[in-house]
């Protein structure tokens, strides 16, 4: 009896800490990955509406020849909203948001790794959205084409806001998908439950790790891209003006390296999702596990060597051309490898045919065709009849609808119980189901033979006589059927949160551990955390679903953490509660977006009022400076994350994520210079002056120096020696601000700024986007600084000082690439 | 914002303002169906072939997944799904992912690819050198034209010889554009910095519909072109007829509409060769087309109208309402001008 009630405490001081504060604040202040990931999803599907109204529109415009419902510039900025709103917007917030809310509970987890920051992600997404759709009904949204290629959306051929939308839109939605991706790559590595081995991760979760790691590498290119758009339309770079040494081509280049990876950020969550149906609707494991991870890595590996075949038809060598062929067609085969598991699965299952297991089918029937016409494409002379035709827009679309949006309407049937507690309608549903994939096979396979036919794509209006008129007119008869589909969606959607039956913890038998928690879980997941012995811990042992009890401290919120391999307990790790800085920090990050769009001045405000409401962030209150608070807990806890020796905590491999992201960029940057640099033998052109090379490279060997200071600090304190860490920050901050003067003093003697040609633009941009860097770490040295002199740092608390070690080290190391691009390549490549 | 207050009548509304507009849509097909399904010269029958090809294996496949996805259907819907989940028997499939999921690929992308390797050399080295070079500009909504060697410019019309290969320059003015005749050959892309071409032949005298496949703004739809293959005779006599000056004009109505189109300020776009005393510098506008032989050809505004005295009256006095955006302003003037402005276009033959 004891116990018993013992446990009914625990459960109660376990939700008095996870449960969502009451009121708006409260609201706004959550930070359970389950409110978040639900907010994500629900988000993404409200985009999803509104970019498929912008989809009707458009259908009911191309109709009938020569129409005039709308005009070419309500065509271009509703196509333009809908490709980036189905993108950025919708695709693969979704997929990260149901990531974000799934992962956690598959891996038997309580949180995500950094719930605060998982929560200003989300915001900054949704204002993010806000800004181009408010953009768009007041007639200013970006009519350049989510590809947005330059010359045309420089400001000499777009001269109106839509573009500059664009670009901060996109550097929005683009940071949140980075931070989603942390959260999920450290939750996959660090969070799992004991016993969870790599080997016996559910498929979803893998999928959702090599999707986040694709958006590690694939978003900076993009972001970077943008951030050049941003400065040849706000501050005339040069970096796409043919006139000055730009080349349009960088942009495509850029924005490919990007763009096709995203599809696959699409596909593969979809892919995780249509394993997990599988298995639990044919009553068995899926088949060719190890190969299906396999091929998932493979997928997310292949994805990055095939962005050219978006630019067959530019007139690059055959060459080079056929080796992006082979490229674009090899990733048929883990494609195969998915579709012909899934065969597999069903032959060898017990089927319970219902909605879920439904839009699987209709999944393997879309996407075959999707892939079939995709390896066509993929074949450059071919592709040079079908490129930017309505052949494409048919392809995308069955990849995208059929590869990405049936599995998501599966995985939202399947885990509907899990999101609300109810059930959905099987009867709407088997509606809904027929109506989608009618409508859209009506809708989109009419659009291959209009392609076929020589439609191009992205035209207002056609005119008659051509063949493409019945085509595009069931077409758009389609498109109507795919909406009432999607309408009986919604409606099943509220009417089963209304009147749903009420869902048991594991209404479809499934095998995972989501379906080990309550539905809908409880704030805190799980209250004592299973133990996994196999792939499917619900079917093998259900009782070892509690099995793991938590030395904790209940006063705070904590999670479990566990080795990467084998997920062996590691140490308890801390995670925040409620907070409103998250959603504040973003409403700032709004304002930097906006004033991005108009004023420098705003720009400069706003990003100090950013670096203020970070340091109010990562300031510690109350409880938090004690050790004792710190380490307190049970006594036969594991060690906290804060305080944890011999393995590195979460922030650590965060730290080192945020690094890479930030390495990939600078790339993107490099990549940019000698890219433009090898389109021209005349370089410096003209008659600019050679870099002269004294104060950069003084200011090189300053910052080379600065590692040493950071690194002695580092060492000092985990001896406890908080002078030295004092004394050796002082250091480091003084070699870079000296670094900083030097290179000012530099950049200011220089005769030529960015405007003059490409060489002067890279030359500014690169400089000085690693100056900018420069100037932030000095203000991350002076936050810690002030920290050690408040005594907050000492030997068992050093992981902060180490992450901004981290820090230190790659803002020098970029730097020696940015030396030798910009100051020593023009004398050593000739 | 005007826009959006149409959207407040949903359902209805929508279908009948789009059969309305239907109805009123005149139309206007200069040339057939641009299909690469039914090619006109060689490179765009080889791609038609490859494409068949493609076409039959994706067939196949495709097939061959429906039919063992419902046979797998109904063999696992006869096993019932009450009895309990079994996690353990994960491999029993294994061999069916083997071989349908990898080496069915291999072979699929091993005749794919090999035969469009094969394609892409047969087309791209095509038998002979070009008989004829052609350098054609993309503009902002139209395509400029020109024979280097004849000095001949004209605007979204290319003439060339029946059978003969033909060697289009292609260059942007302003921003990328994509140069695609389906019935002749697939596109090649206009891009600022770059000098790209293509070599295209026609195997029947006829006339092919292009068009821009490369978005490039508000009359991206309206950038049309053809290409117009004639037998050797016809097409000398078409370039000894367009390398002169224009006529002067021959009656009373069209020397009047001479003047108003100097008066007017079309000179400042347009060249009518042998109108000009002195040469315009054009260098810092966006060009219109060269008019000097206007009547001869068969469409105006890119390719999206016939050439007759009634489309260039509504062309040139309301260009803003056939092609909203186009970098043709309206003209304001009134009748009798206009009727002698017309008057001398039509007698630019």
């Amino acid at each position: 009896m004891v116990k018993e009630s013992s446990y009914s405490d625990h459960i109660e001081q376990l939700l008095e800490q996870w449960r969502m504060r009451p009121g708006i604040v409260g609201r706004l202040s959550a930070v359970n990955h389950k409110d978040i990931g639900r907010r994500y999803i629900f988000s993404g599907f409200m985009f999803f509406l509104l970019a498929g109204i912008a989809a009707l529109l458009m259908r009911i415009q191309l109709m009938y020849p020569e129409n005039t419902f709308l005009n070419a510039d309500q065509y271009n900025r509703l196509f333009t909203t809908h490709g980036m709103t189905m993108m950025f917007l919708f695709a693969v917030p979704i997929m990260l948001g149901v990531g974000i809310y799934f992962v956690p509970l598959m891996v038997g987890a309580r949180d995500v790794a950094f719930p605060k920051l998982n929560a200003f992600g989300y915001y900054l997404y949704l204002f993010s959205g806000a800004i181009l759709w408010i953009s768009l009904f007041i007639g200013a949204g970006p009519d350049g084409g989510w590809f947005a290629y330059p010359p045309l959306t420089a400001t000499r051929y777009t001269p109106s806001y839509g573009m500059d939308v664009y670009t901060a839109l996109v550097n929005g939605t683009e940071v949140s998908s980075l931070i989603a991706a942390t959260e999920i790559i450290i939750t996959f590595f660090k969070l799992r439950a004991p016993g969870m081995a790599i080997n016996r991760i559910p498929l979803f979760v893998w999928a959702m790790l090599v999707t986040s790691v694709m958006v590690i590498f694939a978003m900076p290119s993009v972001m970077v891209a943008t951030t050049e758009l941003m400065l040849d339309r706000g501050i005339s770079t040069n970096f796409f003006n043919p006139n000055l040494g730009g080349n349009p081509l960088l942009w495509q280049h850029l924005f490919w390296f990007f763009g096709h990876p995203e599809v696959y950020i699409i596909f593969v969550p979809a892919l995780g999702m249509v394993s997990e149906i599988l298995a639990t609707f044919s009553r068995r494991a899926t088949v060719g596990y190890p190969l299906l991870v396999i091929s998932l890595v493979a997928i997310g590996v292949f994805s990055f060597g095939l962005w050219v075949h978006h630019m067959f038809t530019t007139g690059l060598p055959n060459l080079s051309l056929s080796v992006f062929t082979v490229a674009s067609m090899v990733i048929s085969i883990p494609s195969g490898i998915q579709i012909f598991s899934a065969l597999a699965t069903l032959w060898h299952g017990k089927l319970n045919m219902k909605t879920p297991l439904f839009y699987v089918l209709g999944f393997i029937f879309t996407f075959v065709i999707g892939g079939i016409t995709g390896v066509m494409v993929a074949s450059v002379p071919f592709d040079s009849q079908v490129h930017d035709s309505y052949f494409v827009v048919a392809h995308l679309h069955y990849v995208l609808i059929g590869g990405a949006v049936f599995p998501l309407l599966g995985a939202m049937y399947y885990w509907f119980p899990k999101l609300s507690g109810r059930m959905m309608s099987e009867r709407l549903g088997r509606w809904n189901f027929w109506l989608t994939i009618i409508g859209f096979n009506v809708a989109f396979f009419p659009m291959h033979i209009s392609g076929l036919n020589g439609m191009p794509r992205r035209v207002y209006t056609y005119l008659p006589g051509m063949g493409w008129d019945t085509l595009n007119f069931i077409s758009t008869v389609g498109a109507l059927i795919l909406a009432a589909g999607v309408f009986l969606f919604v409606l099943n959607v509220i009417t089963s949160l209304r009147r749903g039956e009420r869902a048991p913890d594991n209404p479809w038998g499934g095998g995972t551990l989501e379906w080990a928690a309550s539905s809908p879980p409880q704030p805190y997941n799980f209250a004592r955390l299973p133990v996994v012995s196999s792939r499917y811990p619900l079917w093998d042992a259900p009782s070892a679903a509690g099995a793991y009890t938590f030395a904790e401290n209940t006063s705070r919120r904590e999670t479990l953490g566990t080795s990467t391999l084998d997920a062996d307990p590691e140490m308890r790790v801390y995670l925040p509660g409620s907070s409103i800085t998250p959603f504040l920090t973003a409403a700032a990050s709004l304002l930097l977006l906006i004033s991005l769009m108009f004023n420098l001045y705003a720009v400069i405000a706003s990003s100090i009022l950013i670096l203020v409401m970070l340091a109010v962030w990562h300031w510690p209150r109350g409880k938090d400076r004690s050790m004792e608070w710190i380490k307190s807990g049970p006594p036969e806890a594991l060690p906290v994350s804060i305080t944890v020796t011999g393995k590195k905590p979460p922030v650590y491999y965060g730290a080192l994520l945020f690094v890479t992201i930030e390495a990939v960029e600078f790339l993107a940057f490099i990549a940019s210079y000698f890219y433009l640099r090898s389109a021209t033998n005349d370089w410096p052109p003209g008659d600019l002056e050679f870099p002269r090379l004294i104060l950069p490279t003084l200011a090189t060997l300053v910052m080379i120096i600065s590692i040493l200071p950071t690194y002695l600090g580092d060492q000092a304190i985990k001896k406890n020696n908080q002078r030295g860490l004092v004394i050796n920050l002082i250091l480091t901050v003084m070699l870079e601000i000296t670094f900083l003067i030097l290179m000012i003093y530099h950049m200011g003697s220089l005769s030529y700024r960015w405007e003059d040609n490409a060489y002067a633009t890279l030359y500014w941009v690169l400089t000085l986007t690693h100056m900018i860097f420069a100037g932030i770490m000095v203000l991350e040295n002076l936050y810690i600084l002030i920290q050690s002199l408040l005594g907050f740092y000492n030997a068992e608390r050093h992981w902060g000082v180490e992450v901004d070690g981290l820090s230190s080290y790659f803002v020098a190391v970029a730097w020696v690439a940015i030396y030798f691009t910009v100051f020593l390549s023009p004398y050593l490549i000739q | 914002m005007n826009w959006l207050k149409r959207y407040r009548y949903a359902g209805a509304a929508f279908f009948l303002s789009s059969l309305l507009s239907a109805c009123t849509a005149a139309p206007i097909s200069p040339a057939n169906m641009p299909s690469m399904l039914e090619p006109q010269g060689p490179a765009a029958a080889r791609l038609a072939e490859l494409w068949w090809l493609m076409f039959g294996l994706g067939a196949l496949i495709f097939l061959l997944v429906v039919a063992l996805m419902f046979a797998a259907l109904s063999r696992g819907r006869r096993a019932g799904a009450d009895s309990a989940a079994d996690s353990r028997g994960g491999d029993e499939g294994r061999k069916w992912v083997i071989r349908g999921g990898i080496l069915l690929p291999m072979i699929v992308i091993a005749v794919t690819f090999g035969y469009s390797i094969y394609t892409l050399a047969v087309v791209e080295n095509a038998p002979g050198d070009p008989a004829v070079h052609i350098n054609v500009t993309g503009r902002r909504w139209w395509w400029e034209v020109n024979y280097p060697v004849e000095g001949i410019t004209t605007a979204n019309e290319i003439h060339i010889p029946v059978g003969k290969p033909v060697q289009i320059n292609l260059e942007s003015a302003d921003v990328i554009h994509s140069f695609w005749v389906p019935e002749l050959h697939g596109k090649m892309d206009l891009v600022p910095t770059r000098l790209n071409s293509i070599i295209i032949q026609a195997d029947q005298p006829g006339v092919y519909r292009g068009q821009c496949a490369e978005f490039c703004g508000l009359q991206h739809a309206h950038m049309g072109f053809l290409v117009i293959a004639e037998s050797n005779e016809a097409y000398e006599e078409w370039k000894s007829a367009q390398v002169q000056p224009a006529q002067s004009p021959a009656d009373e109505l069209a020397a009047d509409g001479q003047d108003v189109f100097v008066s007017q300020g079309c000179v400042f776009c347009h060249t009518v060769r042998g109108l000009e005393d002195k040469p315009v510098d054009r260098s810092a506008i966006d060009l219109g087309p060269d008019l000097t032989h206007l009547a001869s050809r068969q469409t105006i505004a890119g390719a999206s109208l016939t050439a007759n005295t009634g489309n260039l009256a509504g062309w040139v006095s309301d260009a803003q309402h056939v092609k909203p955006g186009a970098l043709m302003p309206n003209t304001y003037i009134n009748a009798q001008d206009l009727q002698a402005l017309l008057a001398y276009l039509m007698s630019l033959r």
